[in-house]
């Protein structure tokens, strides 16, 4: 199961029609931590980093400060641009840009680690 | 203190993000036939040009901040990468672009993002402006110590205010000029501005039947092989 964290719905349901799994969406990283306090350890996040609230940066933190999520694999998906090499201390395992991203490379990554 | 929010790029992320999502959808659509496949292209490629300008205006609102780095470029090799990208619109369109460089060694001192959209919007303008089964040109060749990059189009000629306004050396207002039919002038405004911050000028040439721009650019000192 993936999550997708994105505060346009239309875009998080592309995704998720693009990635052909099991997903659940969310549009901010408040509500995506708390459904992984109750235990819900997605195997991918596709992650925007302009949310609603506290930003991606803010969830990236917290998601490497606990043990039980440190090592799950994350996909920044956002307009702007972000060096993949900068992020992969947060777990960072991709970076695709809204603006030139094909639905093929989110199938890509979700058959990757799913 | 709280940090002043740029209402217009605000504006332009807000105006990005439905743009992203129609790219997306048209790109979803799967099993479609011959013509709703070209259909399907058209969408996206219009959407991508579409993103591509809220992109440029945005980063016109942004070179007061100076943050555009200004290094050694290869004018042709960006020049290739743009008319690569534009290739198959100008296919699309029964347009051919013709292009020729007299001198493929020289660098000049700008920045890559901000002279391909140059480039990219002047070739636009230049598809736009040509009629059908025509051709658009894109000439690169040295003039004294600068790289003259040249579009020639052939379509209506340009305006005589508009000649005026561009011998000024750039344009100050997408609007403020009455532009040939069925443009706003928006491209080269963005052109225009991003030209001046590289230093480099603009200019046009009125020809009978079709008009020419051009970007002048100053050779890079630093690191031309020649």
């Amino acid at each position: 199961m993936i999550f997708i964290i994105d505060d346009d719905k239309d875009m998080a349901n592309c995704i998720k029609r693009a990635a052909k799994c099991e997903a659940r969406v969310f549009t901010n990283g408040v509500e995506a931590m708390f459904a992984v306090s109750n235990g819900e350890l997605p195997d991918l996040i596709f992650l925007d980093i302009l949310l609603d609230g506290p930003d991606g940066f803010t969830f990236l933190n917290e998601l490497v400060s606990y043990s039980d999520t440190v090592k799950i694999p994350v996909v920044i998906v956002s307009s702007f641009e972000f060096s993949e090499k900068d992020l992969a201390k947060y777990g960072v395992v991709g970076v695709l840009n809204k603006d030139t991203m094909l639905p093929q490379e989110i199938k890509v990554y979700a058959e990757k680690y799913t | 203190m709280e940090s002043e929010v740029d209402g217009s790029l605000v504006a332009a992320h807000e105006l990005k993000a439905p743009l992203s999502v129609l790219r997306q959808l048209a790109l979803s659509l799967d099993g479609l036939d011959v013509e709703n496949g070209k259909i399907r292209s058209e969408m996206v490629a219009i959407s991508e040009r579409a993103i591509k300008q809220v992109n440029d205006l945005t980063r016109v609102r942004r070179l007061k901040d100076g943050l555009f780095e200004m290094e050694p470029v290869s004018v042709c090799a960006i020049c290739d990468e743009v008319s690569r990208e534009l290739y198959h619109l100008f296919n699309r369109n029964k347009r051919e672009l013709f292009i020729k460089y007299t001198n493929r060694a020289k660098l000049v001192t700008a920045n890559h993002d901000l002279l391909y959209s140059v480039v990219y919007n002047f070739l636009l303008n230049a598809m736009h402006y040509s009629g059908d089964d025509t051709r658009a040109e894109l000439i690169v060749g040295d003039y004294h110590d600068k790289v003259k990059i040249t579009i020639r189009d052939f379509g209506p000629a340009l305006p005589i205010d508009v000649w005026r306004e561009i011998r000024r050396g750039w344009v100050s207002k997408p609007t403020s000029i009455a532009m040939r039919p069925g443009s706003s002038g928006l491209g080269l405004y963005i052109a225009s501005m991003f030209s001046k911050y590289m230093n480099a000028s603009i200019g046009a040439i009125r020809h009978r039947d079709g008009t020419s721009f051009y970007v002048e650019l100053p050779v890079s000192r630093q690191a031309s092989l020649f």
